[in-house]
């Protein structure tokens, strides 16, 4: 359910980007604001359920499945007991909620600005990834099953999708580089690298496939839908669109296999000993960042995105690449450790509790 | 059960898809407006609010005194300063030796979403306060001609200061930032094996 809402939200924001670029007209009640909305409230409620039922098996004095959740974490004084994935996810939800009224504050005072680099949005959009980052806790936490195994391949495509949203934040600092540039050359390596740590052979393979059939479904949803709902409510298209390019799906790496196999085959050797971490985690992400960049830039002019008309940043999309992904080796490899020992520090914990 | 949730989930989507017809949405309404020559042709600039605010969203609409129908072109919103001596107000671009060179910049005037009989810009704001100028490009029937509407004030943005905003804004992100910290101290990940 957590990951259920995660990924209604993302369909939702896709939907809402291309709506704001190919319709124009908002108000607080649309479809793609209720997606976003419904999302996080979903995640909210089941997230809020786990904890309670954790909370009376402690209070019952009967064991909560380890794997249910991660790490038991004491809330409020030991008023309620909140496995980590469900306490993230379920104070990302009410963050979120929280910040919905920040954001409709901010609207009055700035008008129904349609950009995504406005604090309230910006903490919208942070609070969305706690869900989606909660998730993956949660399922990180019960890998030995077969359904945890596909639902963190899941729950990291859609968080390497949304990951890089938030980067809009950095907008107003006029980098060189385009922010959300910046979030998918750190996001994507990272998380790649992490679940093919954590899950183990041919894993940044399944990881790529899942992220192209999320990225073909939301290229035909999301002009899809908001045609229809244009339709529906008897609103014209924008004049003069340029391209027919969907704005978020279009941040996704398409050529992402190409980096998967790299990772794939380089964390073979490091399993059989042929690569030492120290080597190895650099040399990892430094190759997929390295493919990854212009790779994007690539597809950014095949599919005639209307900002690169020509190849020319090619060569600093390497670059930034290579440093965001050097980066994005070592945290992915270091989150992989975290997301595996987390289980067993928790056993540690119930163990010297019950001694 | 089931019957009652399926109601109110129908009645919930069916006052969501009856509240947001076309004329839900916010009309348009033009607070001030200016005058801009442009060649033969004049433009009535009009602005939703006024004084323009940084930050603050507005919508424009750009109306020639005859109607769009039959022309074409474009405008941007420049700082003062960083306008090219030809687009100064009043000068001729065949009298600065520049010539009319059909060279179309900034954005291309498309009708406005909430008020297709004119042109005009949506939700749209001025990041930064200042001076600026609206420069247009007009082709039509009278031929192709720029002109400039100079000297729109764009005062401080409302509110409160952005680094307090911000400060607001990215929480989530130190909280999540302060969580990763705690468990990297306590799992020390650069300690354990790489692989299980």
């Amino acid at each position: 359910m957590v990951l259920l809402g995660a990924w209604v939200s993302l369909v939702g924001l896709s939907w809402d980007v291309q709506w704001h670029g190919d319709v124009g007209p908002d108000t607080f009640v649309t479809w793609p604001h209720l997606a976003l909305y419904s999302g996080s409230a979903l995640s909210g409620i089941a997230s809020l359920v786990m904890v309670l039922r954790s909370t009376a098996s402690q209070r019952a004095g009967r064991s909560f499945p380890r794997n249910a959740g991660g790490l038991p974490v004491s809330v409020f004084g030991g008023t309620f007991q909140a496995p980590l994935g469900y306490l993230i996810s379920g104070v990302g939800a009410a963050l979120f909620l929280l910040y919905g009224l920040l954001d409709l504050w901010w609207h009055t005072i700035y008008g129904f600005d349609a950009t995504l680099s406005t604090p309230s949005h910006v903490a919208l959009f942070l609070s969305i990834s706690l869900t989606m980052i909660g998730s993956i806790v949660v399922f990180a936490a019960a890998r030995d099953q077969r359904w945890a195994r596909g639902g963190l391949l899941l729950a990291i495509g859609v968080f390497m999708v949304f990951g890089p949203i938030p980067f809009a934040g950095l907008d107003p600092l006029d980098l060189p580089i385009n922010s959300t540039l910046i979030g998918v050359l750190l996001c994507t390596p990272t998380l790649l690298i992490m679940g093919a740590v954590l899950l183990g052979r041919w894993a940044a393979v399944r990881i790529a496939v899942v992220l192209g059939a999320m990225q073909a479904f939301l290229w035909w949803f999301s002009p899809w839908a908001t045609i229809a709902y244009a339709s529906f409510v008897g609103l014209p298209l924008r004049d003069g669109l340029r391209d027919n390019v969907p704005g978020i799906p279009n941040t996704i790496p398409m050529f992402l296999i190409v980096a998967a196999l790299a990772v794939e085959g380089l964390l073979t050797l490091g399993r059989a000993g042929r690569l030492r971490p120290r080597v190895l985690v650099p040399l990892t992400g430094g190759v997929a960042g390295v493919l990854i960049g212009p790779s994007l830039i690539a597809q950014f002019v095949l599919v005639g995105e209307s900002s690169f008309r020509n190849a020319s940043i090619l060569i600093p999309a390497a670059v930034a690449g290579l440093v965001l992904g050097l980066v994005a080796g070592y945290l992915g490899c270091r989150f992989a450790v975290l997301l595996r020992a987390a289980p067993s520090t928790a056993l540690r914990t119930a163990e010297g509790e019950a001694a | 059960m089931i019957r009652r949730l399926a109601v109110l989930l129908t009645v919930i989507l069916g006052s969501l898809g009856l509240a947001a017809p076309a004329t839900a949405y916010a009309p348009v309404t033009i607070v001030h407006t200016e005058q801009v020559t442009v060649g033969p042709y004049r433009i009535t600039v009009g602005f939703s609010t006024w004084p323009i605010r940084a930050m603050r969203s507005l919508d424009f609409t750009f109306t020639p005194a005859d109607g769009i129908a039959g022309k074409s072109g474009t405008v941007a919103i420049l700082r003062s300063a960083f306008l090219p001596p030809e687009a100064a107000p009043g000068s001729d671009p065949a009298a600065t030796g520049a010539g009319p060179r059909r060279r179309m910049v900034g954005e291309r005037l498309v009708r406005h979403p909430r008020k297709r009989e004119v042109w005009g810009l949506d939700v749209e704001a001025v990041n930064n306060p200042g001076t600026y100028a609206l420069r247009f490009a007009i082709d039509g029937p009278k031929g192709y001609a720029e002109g400039t509407l100079p000297d729109v004030t764009v005062l401080d943005q409302p509110g409160p200061p952005m680094a307090l905003s911000w400060a607001i804004g990215t929480l989530p992100l130190w909280a999540l930032i302060a969580l990763i910290a705690i468990a990297w101290r306590r799992v020390r990940p650069g300690r354990r094996p790489l692989f299980a």
